[in-house]
């Protein structure tokens, strides 16, 4: 059992570096590939010449395209992202600066979601096709079809403007300066409302989740066993299937991963949330083209890593994993 | 086959989908499909978008791209979703928009389905060392974060449809791949296909006759799923403001709507409500036909 | 949703989301230090270093920290700031400038003559486009005489050289801070230090950047102790924030919010033509000359008849601002020829110079060239529209105009950096839209759209590629003539030509809102408009 974990887990890391490796031949062909002098693409396109030299030289944009890849490449693990002129520094910098702001967002949604959704899920499960379970299946699927943006603004005509229970926009009160406490309060107000329609589409793929899995723990034979012991069935279901069933969550937070982040974006420039959506946006504006790869690249790594952390909390939990 | 296949793989579509037995497929269509409450709204969603995007233009009341209305005026007989700041007509824009939602997720579900129905044949029938390659690289293209790389193709190469199809198309296609695998793998040694082995009918033949009937329907199902996901990728890029200036899109009369949500409530309200309407029909339908089979 | 037995429900998410809601409602509006104003911005300028750019939203934040010689008053005559006098001498060519003396720089160093001439030699006729595109070709040289004296020296008379010293348009940076250093690269971009009434105390990207008051600051110091600068992208929202009070002050009113906050009683609004990006603001259409299809001044013409100008007024600015009725803006009052015939809109006369000049139309159709010089027949009047993604509204009602006389007009939306390569480096357009700030003399920012001299790589130049030998010549003599009688017969003149010529269509003068909180009075002009406010509670 326990070789098996670890060659798994050994496997598992070991995928990492062809895949990131080819995230990055994809990003230095996008270099390549775009109309226009590659230099503008890690440079930006407000330089002087002698500064294009320079960065030309750096990137070893002067050299054949297999070497210059490996110095990109050597670049890269250096940390070494580019420099952005709009901002007037090195690029990984800009980016990291705004991750916190991000993680706050996306991992108060997820909890939002996950707090939601299980046991939306629950109740579903427990009468399959029942009233309630048709209830919730079409409110998952109908929040499932709607885009994040569309549900932000509608949120904000009516939560915000209309009714007035929200700040509209942006991460604290403009004139507060408040700290400590008041502070935290001031962020949890502005943070409500973005977290909430981030947590929506989450909550639609967490419910069908949650009660497909349910549906399957209970006809096994430890569910069946509490029941007939006189355990209601809701006791059952909480006691005996909820648990096992809550494997495929851990799952599909990390799957969701790169979806989370994609939708913190949209909802970011709804709310003026200063993250990496704000960043993306503003990038795309500028055309600061060393951001938007920089960026690639480090949601490009959020994603594999929380697909492996995933799998080995899985490998961890369910010892019925195994190498096939 | 590393075991994340199994943690990560379906993680997307999985509990979206219970396959449909190729035998009853036809049946399936007509008697379960449509009886359902969900089938016929799906059906009918779809069935009217469809037609929205091929008659639009003669259904529509105005051009949308002309002046044909005061500045921002509210819904009305003449314009019954309202006029934009220009003036021009909202509900025309509304049809023409469907044109481009369709376009797009068309566009990628083709290539998907390409992509991903070769790739799973292939891994699935053959097994051993073409599975392992093909795996490997499903899987290096299934983490590709699609949202950014399209935004990064476009603000690269500039905006238009064909770009945002072909990025899109070419990072979907892992999911399709990996779900006819495992239902290749499922069948590839039951008798039918082993007795057809055994007649020595070649490969390509057994694949047309035997795997893909056998596939299909929950390729369908996985592939309504997925187009419903393109529909929602396309509105998101068009709202950041990359989608083609020159035709109408639903999620660049969203993103226009963004400066008026407190004066004109429907630029905002009738873009988005096409939107969730049209991926609605589609999850609806992808979901009935998913959910017969299990009651069979 | 019902529930047929006793099992017990899970938490709603309607339940959560009333919770929230209740935490929401319960947050009393913050009480506001008297203290501090908070203004909002649309953009995060990236930097602030407001003499290497003429980018508008780079000004507006950066405009607080510094001073310029001269400071423009509300009629935008000349009045002291950095400089306490000056002599003109030399009939126009040499300006004399007299420093204030004991002005400190934030970081405590002296102020000096030195700062000003390191400023326009190495940044402002480098860097800052308008300030580069007029004043360096007739400019000799900038002398620090002693540390509190400075001597302009001009190759020609130059007449609107006061106009061009105040803080939008020659922020004075320090020598101390930017000597020997890539000024575009300097770490001082984002930590700037200055003269003026504000010191910088801290940015954060894409949230706001905070100012403290300067206690030393040569007009006594700013009543208020703190300016917040909040940027805020959406000016629906920029709007809701001044309702709720979280703002005090909006650089901007989009149209449509302003019918109703012109009736709040707690709100003010003022209008000016003055904007952070530079003054007397006019939206101009260029023709690309060197376009075949542009090359007969019918067609021009017919473009010209065929635009709606009022329905601009109306539909994109929502009323704030006017027809351009001259090429030079009517806030240059002594300039402005507004008794010129500029085409009026008038489809049937568009249509009739198009048929003219041998583009055809076929039903609705998009019109196609006839025995067009240079044009091979057939060819469909498609052309493209090159423009700043912000300025595409134009485009959207350009293109309904356009459409109803047969032209095909496809929208391109570029970036900054795009389209001044794409418009004025490579000239690869068919038309373009630009904002042509006139300023508050022809020669800041009318002369660079005509001149030949100034078909160049620099943004906002001569955009159509406009080549006249008796223009230029006209221009000469208009930016070296004193007597204003004489100035204003001269550029009259330019405007008959460029009326005949019509390089270009004035499409609308804009003019900027700015809306204020009552509980705040006392406002400046825009780039020092917090130097004079106090707030209450």
């Amino acid at each position: 059992m326990h070789t098996v974990n670890r060659r798994f887990i050994l496997g598992r890391l070991l995928q990492v570096v062809p895949t990131m490796t080819v995230i990055l031949l994809i990003s230095f062909l996008l270099i390549h590939l775009a109309p226009g002098d590659a230099v503008f693409t890690v440079a930006g396109e407000h330089g002087d010449a002698a500064y294009y030299a320079f960065m030309r030289h750096r990137f070893g944009l002067d050299q054949p395209l297999p070497r210059q890849f490996l110095t990109y490449l050597g670049r890269v693990v250096n940390g070494d992202l580019g420099f952005s002129y709009v901002y007037g520094r090195g690029t990984l910098g800009v980016i990291l600066e705004r991750v916190p702001a991000t993680l706050l967002l996306t991992g108060t949604a997820l909890a939002i979601a996950v707090v939601v959704a299980i046991p939306l899920g629950a109740v579903a499960a427990a009468r399959p096709h029942g009233a309630q379970d048709v209830g919730i299946s079409a409110f998952a699927l109908a929040l499932y079809s709607t885009p994040a943006f569309w549900v932000g603004q509608l949120a904000i005509i009516g939560l915000s403007l209309r009714l007035g229970l929200f700040p509209v926009q942006g991460m604290t009160s403009a004139g507060s300066g408040a700290a400590g406490w008041p502070h935290a309060w001031d962020v949890a107000r502005h943070l409500a409302l973005p977290a909430m329609v981030l947590a929506a589409q989450e909550v639609a793929v967490l419910v069908r989740i949650m009660r497909s899995a349910m549906l399957d723990e209970l006809p096994r034979d430890h569910v069946r066993t509490a029941r007939a012991k006189g355990f209601s069935a809701m006791q059952a279901l909480v006691r005996h299937a909820l648990p096992r069933a809550l494997l495929p969550i851990v799952t599909i937070i990390g799957a969701r991963v790169g979806h989370l982040i994609a939708g913190a974006a949209v909802v970011e420039i709804i709310f003026g949330w200063p993250g990496m959506g704000r960043l993306l946006i503003a990038s795309l504006q500028s055309r600061d083209a060393p951001i938007l790869l920089g960026l690639f690249l480090v949601v490009s790594l959020t994603v594999v890593l929380a697909n492996l952390l995933s799998d080995l909390v899985y490998a961890a939990i369910d010892p019925r994993i195994r190498v096939r | 086959m590393p075991p994340s296949t199994r943690a990560s793989a379906f993680a997307e579509l999985a509990p979206f989908i219970e396959v449909p037995s190729p035998a009853r497929w036809r049946r399936l269509l007509r008697r379960d499909v449509l009886r359902r409450l969900s089938g016929r709204a799906g059906l009918t969603c779809a069935a009217v978008v469809c037609a929205v995007a091929l008659f639009g233009p003669l259904l529509a009341p105005h051009d949308p791209f002309a002046i044909t209305g005061g500045s921002l005026g509210p819904p009305s007989a003449g314009h019954p979703m309202g006029t934009d700041a220009l003036g021009r007509d909202v509900f025309s824009a509304v049809l023409y928009g469907a044109r481009t939602s369709l376009l797009v997720a068309t566009g990628v579900s083709v290539i998907a389905l390409a992509c991903g129905t070769t790739v799973g044949m292939l891994a699935g029938y053959y097994g051993g060392w073409i599975d392992n390659a093909l795996m490997r690289a499903t899987e290096l293209f299934q983490v590709i974060p699609r949202f950014f790389l399209a935004i990064i193709a476009i603000a690269l190469f500039g905006p238009g449809l064909d770009r945002m199809v072909l990025t899109l198309g070419l990072t979907s296609w892992p999911v399709l791949a990996r779900l006819v695998r495992g239902e290749v793998i499922a069948v590839r040694d039951l008798d039918f296909v082993r007795a057809a082995e055994a007649m020595g009918l070649p490969g390509s033949l057994i694949v047309r006759r035997h795997l893909l009937p056998h596939v299909m329907p929950s390729i369908v199902v996985a592939l309504g799923l997925l187009y419903g996901q393109v529909l929602l990728l396309e509105a998101t890029l068009g709202f950041l403001g990359l989608g083609d200036p020159g035709t109408i899109s639903w999620g660049m009369m969203a993103a226009q709507a963004q400066g008026f949500l407190r004066v004109a409530w429907w630029l905002a309200l009738f873009p988005g409500l096409a939107i969730t309407l049209t991926v609605l029909g589609v999850n609806l339908l992808a979901d009935a036909f998913s959910s017969a089979r299990a009651v069979q | 949703m019902y529930h047929h037995d006793g099992q017990r429900r899970g938490p709603s998410p309607l339940l959560l989301l009333l919770a929230l809601a209740a935490a929401g409602c319960a947050s009393e509006r913050a009480r506001r230090d008297p203290a501090t104003l908070v203004a909002a911005i649309g953009s995060d300028p990236g930097q602030l270093n407001p003499a290497i750019t003429t980018n508008g939203g780079v000004h507006t934040a950066a405009g607080l920290l510094y001073d310029g010689l001269v400071a423009l008053d509300d009629s935008l005559r000349p009045t002291p700031a950095l400089a306490e006098r000056w002599e003109i001498e030399n009939g126009g060519a040499r300006y004399r400038f007299h420093l204030r003396r004991g002005v400190r720089w934030h970081d405590g160093k002296p102020f000096s003559a030195r700062d000003v001439k390191f400023t326009f030699d190495k940044l402002l006729l480098l860097y800052h486009a308008r300030t580069r595109a007029s004043m360096a070709p007739a400019l000799s040289s900038v002398d620090a005489v002693d540390d509190s004296t400075v001597v302009f020296t001009f190759r020609r008379a130059y007449a609107p050289l006061l106009q061009q010293l105040d803080v939008s348009e020659a922020p004075i940076l320090p020598e101390h801070v930017y000597a020997g250093s890539d000024p575009l690269r300097n770490p001082a971009n984002i930590a700037p230090i200055g003269t003026g009434p504000y010191r910088f105390a801290s940015y954060t990207p894409h949230s706001e950047i905070r100012y403290t008051a300067n206690r030393d600051y040569f007009r006594g110091p700013p009543s208020l102790g703190t300016v917040v600068l909040r940027i805020i992208p959406d000016n629906d929202t920029q709007v809701a924030a001044l309702e709720a009070g979280e703002v005090d002050w909006l650089y901007g009113v989009p149209g449509p919010a302003r019918q109703r906050l012109s009736t709040d009683p707690r709100i003010r609004i003022i209008h000016s033509a003055v904007s952070a990006g530079g003054s007397n603001c006019i939206s101009t259409l260029g023709f690309n000359l060197d376009r075949p299809w542009f090359r007969d001044v019918r067609v021009r013409k017919a473009i010209a008849h065929a635009i709606n100008r009022p329905q601009f007024v109306e539909r994109v600015l929502f009323g704030d601002g006017r027809v351009a009725d001259a090429p030079i803006s009517s806030g240059i009052a002594f300039a402005h020829a507004g008794d010129l015939p500029i085409p009026a809109y008038d489809t049937v006369e568009a249509m009739r110079l198009f048929e003219a000049a041998g583009w055809q139309q076929h039903g609705s159709d998009v019109r196609t060239a006839h025995a067009v010089r240079g044009v091979a027949d057939g060819t469909s009047f498609t052309i493209g529209f090159k423009g700043l993604p912000g300025q595409m509204v134009y485009g959207d009602l350009l293109r309904a105009q356009l459409r109803s006389v047969g032209i095909d007009l496809r929208l391109e939306p570029l970036e900054q950096g795009v389209f001044t390569q794409a418009v004025f480096t490579a000239r690869d357009f068919d038309t373009a839209i630009g904002s042509y700030c006139n300023g508050t003399d022809p020669e800041i920012g009318v002369r660079r759209m005509y001149v030949s001299s100034s078909v160049a790589p620099v943004p906002f130049s001569n955009m159509a590629g406009y080549r006249n030998p008796a223009m230029d010549t006209l221009f000469d003599r208009a930016g070296a003539a004193l007597d204003l009688n004489e100035r204003r017969q001269l550029y009259h003149q330019i405007q008959e030509i460029a009326v005949r010529d019509q390089p270009y269509v004035w499409l609308v003068e804009t003019v900027s809102t700015q809306a204020y909180s009552v509980r705040c009075h006392g406002f400046g002009n825009v780039s020092h408009f917090a130097a004079t406010a106090a707030c209450t509670r």
